[in-house]
């Protein structure tokens, strides 16, 4: 994703880098001519140190030399002076004895005249016999008879020898070797080397592999440029240091190796030792130190770019993470806010089509005034769109009162027979206004009352099983189940789950994924001619989570829609009603096994014996086989749609086999109204209304208990004994206390009248602790009300404070019991009074 | 006139108050204990007065003396009257106190009726 953040990251990425580089590699560079310059320095020390002492060797030993000749010539004694034969034998032999090979006089021509050994010749001769006349000694190289390289060692000679007037010097021959000795330039171990030659660049001693006879030859043909000093600088530099007398340093590519060169004169002489340092060998560890330098260097740079780079890439990433988050965060937002606007314009849409009918027949209505069927006609058509405006707006009201959690459930005793039995009949109308085919069934249930909200539960299945009609075509099918489970709560509790299904036009899966959410309603030409708000599955939703239940969904489009709803629901302990009838044997014929064998057992928990049929056919063998046995069931149930042979066609032909006796009871979910001339021409004698519950069979069956076999009804469990009980009873109005005063007396219970909440307190004031039992207080009364008097008593100093207070209002809503409960009432109970209600409120209350 | 006659033409559900009565004797009683109740007396005073606090506490004792006779027309449109004061005066009050007026003279005219007939039998 290309975006500013990753553009600035990667640029300075690359800046960071290449500053990096730049800095590691001139680091490099910079320590590498650092330690070049300090090898060169150290070579020069080291070099300068070699060539004096070579020098001063030189020095010492030629000095010993021309010393052993000057002596040669100072002590000749005195009386060989005068005699010539006898100095020229002192002088032969004390030269052989300081082992001079040969020795001869030497004449201001340049001349030689041998005292004996072979004759010789300077090589450079006028350069000795400048030092010998200036009386200087001397050590040169010469040659001798065989054009061998010797070495010369000259002294002058001051005084007259006789014969010899003319004499300025002694000189004596020494080996060649001797110079390379002294001088130590053979030594073969060191890495050093040395020439020595003349200033004219002459070899005196040729050593190592010179050949040339000249070293300014052997440099033209040898040396090639370094550090920018071409071959002829470097010997003008030498040749000007030479001519100064001063030492020379510098380093020059010989033979394609660098070499440290070191030049001084030669004490003595006129002669200059160069010497040579390959740097090969110091080379290869300056080398391999700039080579480690510069790959510490190297791997120093790769480590911190590594990381660098690795910093980037976590903050790239982090920055993307947060990026996407911000995006999701977003599209979330918009979508949510699509989603308000389309409502918005979707619920401006709804609710303007039936305020247009309102007003639109409002007008009809008065201008037809004088014609009172039109009129009639309009105000219908008025109530419709009104109740359908009502409907969309409490939708909305439930959503926001939802969404700001303000919903309470409000949990009390819920008959699921009840629930069932208005949903049908709620649903009854518009299921024929389609043609759909409608089933209800229900198994195994055990536990028909249950704790819940009845008004929610309602409303979760009315909007389901409403939808399921609405999505539905004419002569489609939908199906309600009812089942009980095992609740994993516990054994106090009991899972139900229902199902309502069916085969409409279903959703697509893109749609089933949010069908949830509020606002939400399945964009496509199919639906939008059907009306509302979208808040229905919502809600449902909202209230199933409220309840701690599930509701899941399962749908294909084109196939129709199956919405689950579990929920875990606190079983109603109280005791019900005993339901036992005769010991009859019955039939039950439905096309869903289940559903026989699940009334079978219902039937079985109500004493009665039953069989059942899953066809009209096996039906009328199973009747007549009995009848022919004289074991007539006592009565017949039968499902009116059945395949093949519909219940009213069975029931036809069960009565051409029985007569008129056996009653046969027709079970269905549909308006019996619809068939009902049918089926009683049909020979059907009842009616049950579908779903099955044992308390919906305990009711229907038992008209047909006869006289004699009604049994006598068993001693009712005796009733809690409130009698001595003593109720301040606050109410302001006083035909209400009467009634509360008259129905509560026929329980035994003594019943004191205060007309208000003031006066209530008051009297529980001036009361002795423990002298009432409870207070049932009404909450709209002048004075002080309900609320406050509830508040104040509570808020009393005296063991009876906590005495049960029951509110008694017309008002029944969750949030009035809900504000009763916050004002530490103990319970609430909605007007019209009822005894029954009243004596079981009490009784918990009371903990009887 | 019977009590189930005066009912039906008051419109009211016979059938559950005798099921929560436990019989026509009490019912009869506190029907014609219904006519010396002051609450409408009140209800009427406090709508002129605009006194809205006092019309709704006046209204829901109506409301409640209706759930308890099960006078379910009256019951009706006092609950609704009840509605539309809880939260102070709305607009909807005045026609649904016109309606609780009719039907309350209504009630009374049915309860009147058979209080005449009881006296003369």
């Amino acid at each position: 994703m290309k975006n500013p953040i990753n553009r600035f990251l990667a640029r300075s990425l690359a800046i960071i880098c290449a500053i990096c580089i730049g800095v590691f590699g001139m680091l490099a560079h910079y320590l590498n001519r650092q330690s070049e310059e300090t090898i060169s320095q150290l070579g020069n020390i080291y070099m300068a140190g070699m060539n004096e002492r070579i020098s001063k060797h030189f020095e010492t030993m030629t000095e010993h030399r021309l010393t052993q000749m000057e002596t040669l010539v100072t002590t000749i004694p005195k009386a060989y002076l005068d005699d010539r034969e006898a100095l020229q034998n002192w002088l032969v032999y004390n030269a052989q004895a300081r082992g001079f090979e040969s020795a001869a006089y030497y004449y201001p021509d340049g001349s030689m005249e041998m005292l004996y050994g072979g004759e010789v010749t300077p090589a450079g001769p006028q350069d000795f016999l400048n030092s010998m006349q200036n009386g200087e000694s001397r050590i040169a190289v010469g040659f001798n008879q065989a054009g061998e390289l010797i070495t010369l060692i000259g002294a002058p000679v001051e005084v007259d020898l006789p014969g010899k007037e003319d004499c300025i010097g002694l000189v004596g021959e020494l080996p060649l070797s001797y110079i390379s000795e002294t001088l130590s330039l053979d030594e073969e171990d060191s890495i050093i080397y040395s020439f020595v030659i003349r200033k004219d660049g002459s070899f005196v001693v040729r050593t190592y592999d010179a050949f040339r006879n000249n070293y300014f030859e052997r440099v033209q043909a040898m040396y090639s440029e370094e550090n920018g000093k071409s071959v002829e600088t470097y010997i003008s530099e030498l040749r000007q240091a030479m001519d100064a007398g001063e030492d020379y340093s510098t380093i020059m590519n010989i033979d394609g190796e660098r070499r440290h060169i070191y030049c001084s004169a030669l004490p003595n002489s006129v002669w200059y030792l160069i010497s040579f340092m390959p740097y090969g060998a110091l080379n290869e560890s300056v080398e391999t130190l700039g080579t480690r330098s510069l790959v510490s260097a190297l791997i120093g740079c790769v480590v911190i770019l590594l990381s660098l780079l690795m910093i980037f890439i976590k903050y790239s990433r982090l920055s993307w993470a947060q990026m996407q988050e911000l995006e999701e965060a977003r599209q979330a937002a918009e979508q949510a806010s699509k989603s308000k606007s389309e409502f918005l314009s979707n619920m401006s849409h709804d609710i303007r089509t039936p305020m247009n009918a309102i007003v639109g027949m409002t007008a009809i209505a008065s201008a037809n005034l004088d014609n009172p069927q039109q009129v009639r006609n309009c105000l219908k058509k008025i109530t419709l769109s009104s109740k359908h405006l009502l409907g969309l707006i409490n939708d909305v009201l439930d959503m926001s009162k939802i969404e700001s959690g303000k919903m309470t459930l409000n949990l009390e005793r819920v008959s699921l027979r009840e629930v069932m039995d208005s949903l049908v009949s709620i649903v009854q109308p518009q299921v024929r206004a389609k043609e759909q085919s409608f089933n209800v069934f229900i198994y195994d249930i055990t536990s028909e009352n249950v704790y819940c909200d009845g008004v929610r539960l309602n409303q979760i299945l009315l909007n389901l099983l409403s939808n399921a009609v609405k999505y539905t075509p004419n002569g489609g099918s939908i199906q309600v189940t009812v089942h009980e489970e095992v609740s994993p709560k516990g054994e106090d509790y009991v899972r139900i789950r229902f199902l309502v299904k069916d085969n409409g036009i279903g959703m697509s899966e893109e749609y089933q994924s949010h069908i949830f959410e509020s606002f939400s309603r399945e964009d496509s030409k199919r639906v939008h001619r059907t009306e509302g708000t979208g808040l229905g599955m919502a809600i449902t939703k909202c209230i199933v989570d409220a309840m701690e239940g599930e509701i899941t969904v399962k749908s294909r489009q084109g196939e129709g829609s199956e919405f689950q709803v579990v929920l875990d629901l606190e079983r109603c302990t109280e005791q019900e009603e005993e339901m036992i009838l005769p010991d009859w044997s019955m039939l039950v014929v439905d096309d869903d096994q289940q559903l026989c064998e699940s009334t079978v057992s219902s039937l079985r928990s109500i004493g009665i014996r039953a069989e059942w049929a899953l066809d009209g056919e096996s039906a009328v063998k199973l009747v007549s086989r009995h009848h022919r046995e004289h074991s007539d069931y006592h009565i017949i149930l039968l499902d009116w749609k059945l395949p093949d042979m519909d219940g009213i066609a069975t029931a036809r032909e069960l009565r051409r086999q029985l007569g008129d006796e056996v009653p046969i009871l027709l079970i269905s979910a549909y308006d019996w109204s619809e068939i009902e001339e049918e089926a009683r021409a049909a020979g059907i004698s009842g009616f049950l209304s579908k779903p099955l519950f044992r308390s919906t069979l305990y009711h229907g069956l038992k008209h047909y208990v006869s006289a004699d076999e009604a049994r006598q009804p068993r001693p009712e469990k005796p009733v809690a004994d409130l009698s001595g009980r003593r109720i301040l009873v606050a109410e302001d109005n006083e035909l209400n206390w009467e009634v509360a005063s008259e129905l509560l007396g026929s329980l035994g219970v003594e019943l004191e009248w205060a007309e208000n909440g003031k006066l209530c307190v008051e009297m529980f004031q001036k009361a002795q602790s423990g002298w009432y039992d409870a207070i049932l207080m009404d909450i709209r009364m002048p004075v002080m009300n309900g609320y406050e008097a509830s508040d104040a008593i509570r808020a009393m100093d005296r063991p009876d404070a906590g005495l049960p207070i029951i509110a008694m209002t017309a008002d029944a809503f969750s949030e009035d019991i809900q504000r009763c409960l916050e004002h530490g009432m103990n319970a609430h109970i909605a007007k019209p009074i009822d005894i029954k209600e009243v004596a079981r409120v009490l009784k918990k209350v009371l903990d009887l | 006139m019977t009590l189930e006659a005066c009912y039906a033409a008051l419109g009211g559900d016979y059938k559950d108050v005798c099921g929560r009565l436990c019989g026509e004797r009490l019912v009869k009683k506190f029907v014609l204990k219904f006519l010396d109740d002051p609450s409408f007396g009140l209800l009427r005073d406090a709508m002129e007065a605009q006194n809205w606090g006092e019309a709704f506490r006046a209204a829901h004792t109506i409301k409640g003396m209706c759930l308890n006779l099960s006078f379910t027309r009256l019951g009706t449109s006092s609950s609704a009257l009840c509605e539309a004061l809880r939260h102070g005066y709305t607009p909807e009050a005045e026609p649904l106190f016109r309606q609780t007026v009719e039907d309350y003279e209504a009630t009374a005219a049915a309860i009147r009726a058979f209080r005449t007939e009881e006296e003369g039998a």
